[in-house]
């Protein structure tokens, strides 16, 4: 298992939508570090490097990083059905669920691998800023980016970091999502689309308070000053994520090639 | 001998279409079984039946005697190829791909890949990235990724498409190897012509049925004489000791020896039966001509059968 996990990780740096998205998340924080109308759009000054993956954060966590992860999660299964080498390893003596869990397990990786480059070249681009002692808040507090007065480097560390993990952790389930949909429709585009469509469809459902505790899509906001109910938050996307790896295992378990 | 591939009463439907339909066949150690049929017969299907990339609707599968389905494990035994051209990841070399082929199979040395590129002559061109290869060495490269693990089933999928007359020549040679030392051989082919010269069986399939199934082995022996008196010579022949089976086509007497010298023989035995003997040779078995006709025969039949019957109530 440990060999198909690690061939298969080897395969991630070849798809062309992570080598896209990896350019998307190196020019996507220099936007934000050197536009010179953030002051006119929404009232205020950078003033710390540490702001910068915050505001990349803040901006992309609704659309651009789900729409990556879900392109790149169903490009996984898409590029063995583009290339014809999904039967290839089907014809060796791996069980169908070896190889999907090596798939599941690369899929659940890649949002801490992407976030984990996203913060890095964030941190790059705002080091023009500085990471000193500034005042304002790095927008991933409960202050949001004006703070509450002088916010201290090793504070801000704790909150970008702690943001970014919960950020890269309630994308997970988006990427086993477009997998159980790629292995569905056995197609990359499809997969990633109809992962796309349930998050607007679920985005939508919030006119149902009833509903909107347990929406996947409700979660995605856990990173900004994370809820007291954390351990909810932690559960339920964990419970995502073994509802859709289950159902990729027992759908790809049955189908024909 | 327990059979390598055996199949019975094997049925595949995709929602109203059956694509594969009672189909019982097996195929031994040692032998080369091609299937042949007309595009959409269903030789793709059975063969992902087989290998267990698909799931029978109904009937049985045995793989060396296990079930690929429920027994992942035997394909540790099986060399396949069931895409044409042979899928590979174009990104990587020859010698990588048949590498990672060689991890997954487990237990494979690295000397036999080396050994597997040069038994398919792509030994040259093993460090170039399979996405410049052409179809013909694709081919090839799945051939030595089958061949990888020294499988005791072989199962390919149109292996001689795209392939020139040389490597073509060289695949057959392997395949033919590759059975003498026991391996069963399974492949769908269109090529006819080459088929008698490296398979020992084959499957005539149309419509997802197996229609017939011919023993090449049988045929290779048979001499045809051309005689004046065709009946005479045939009651002649039949009664020599030296002669096993003899039969009239046409105005043929077709006749299979016990021993190829005794063919000798044959000249005197029907001038002294009184038969003027005006040819004599093998009788090369016309396997296109044997499908063209069985083909023919089972569309006639199936046309009268779907023919209105008037009168009846």
């Amino acid at each position: 298992m440990s060999a198909l996990l690690r061939m298969e990780l080897g395969k991630l740096g070849r798809l062309a939508s992570v080598r896209f998205g990896a350019l998307v998340l190196v020019v996507f924080p220099a936007l934000w570090a050197y536009a010179p109308g953030i002051f006119e759009a929404y009232g205020f000054y950078l003033v710390s490097g540490f702001q910068v993956p915050a505001l990349a954060l803040l901006s992309s966590m609704e659309f651009l990083l789900p729409l990556l992860i879900a392109i790149t999660c169903a490009e996984l299964i898409g590029i063995e059905i583009n290339h014809g080498t999904l039967q290839t390893v089907l014809l060796r003596p791996v069980t169908r669920a070896q190889w999907l869990l090596a798939k599941l397990l690369v899929a659940s990786a890649y949002p801490f691998l992407a976030l984990a480059f996203f913060l890095l070249t964030s941190l790059a681009v705002g080091a023009f800023y500085g990471f000193g002692p500034f005042v304002g808040g790095t927008g991933l507090g409960p202050a949001g980016l004006l703070g509450a007065g002088l916010t201290a480097p090793g504070q801000a560390w704790s909150e970008v970091l702690q943001a970014y993990l919960i950020a890269a952790y309630s994308l997970v389930p988006i990427g086993l999502l477009a997998v159980l949909f790629a292995v569905l429709l056995m197609n990359a585009a499809g997969g990633a689309l109809a992962t796309l469509a349930t998050l607007i469809v679920m985005q939508l459902l919030v006119v149902f308070p009833g509903v909107t505790p347990y929406l996947l899509t409700a979660q995605l906001n856990a990173y900004v000053d994370p809820p007291a109910s954390l351990g909810w938050v932690v559960a339920l996307v964990a419970f995502y994520c073994a509802a859709f790896a289950a159902a990729a295992v027992i759908v790809f378990e049955r189908k024909d090639f | 001998m327990q059979p390598a591939i055996e199949t019975h009463t094997l049925n595949k439907r995709y929602g109203q279409r059956t694509i594969v339909h009672d189909l019982t066949f097996a195929v031994h150690p040692g032998e080369v079984y091609a299937l042949v049929g007309p595009n959409g017969a269903g030789k793709t299907t059975l063969i992902r039946l087989v290998s267990g990339l698909a799931f029978p609707t109904s009937g049985t599968v045995r793989m060396l005697g296990e079930n690929p389905h429920e027994t992942p494990s035997v394909r540790r035994r099986l060399g396949a190829v069931v895409e044409a051209p042979a899928a590979f990841y174009p990104y990587l070399t020859g010698r990588s791909n048949l590498l990672l082929h060689a991890r997954l199979a487990g237990g494979v040395a690295t000397s036999r890949v080396r050994e597997v590129l040069d038994q398919v002559e792509l030994g040259h061109a093993a460090d170039r990235k399979v996405g410049v290869y052409s179809l013909g060495m694709r081919q090839r490269l799945g051939v030595a990724a089958a061949l990888l693990t020294r499988p005791e089933v072989l199962i390919l999928d149109e292996p001689a498409s795209g392939m020139d007359p040389l490597s073509l020549h060289l695949v057959h040679r392997v395949l033919r190897d590759a059975a003498a030392s026991g391996t069963a051989v399974l492949l769908s082919t269109h090529h006819l012509d080459e088929v008698v010269a490296y398979c020992s069986h084959v499957g005539i399939m149309e419509d997802g049925a197996l229609i017939d199934e011919v023993d090449l082995r049988d045929r290779g022996a048979r001499v045809r004489v051309r005689v004046d008196d065709s009946e005479a010579a045939r009651a002649t022949l039949a009664a020599q000791p030296w002669v096993q089976i003899a039969f009239v086509r046409g105005r043929d007497v077709v006749f299979a020896l016990d021993e190829p010298r005794a063919v000798a023989h044959v000249a005197g035995c029907l001038a002294a039966a009184g038969v003027a003997l005006l040819e004599l040779g093998d009788d090369s078995f016309d396997l296109r001509a044997y499908y063209r006709e069985r083909l023919q025969q089972q569309w006639e039949k199936r046309t009268l059968a779907d023919e209105p019957v008037w009168g009846r109530p």
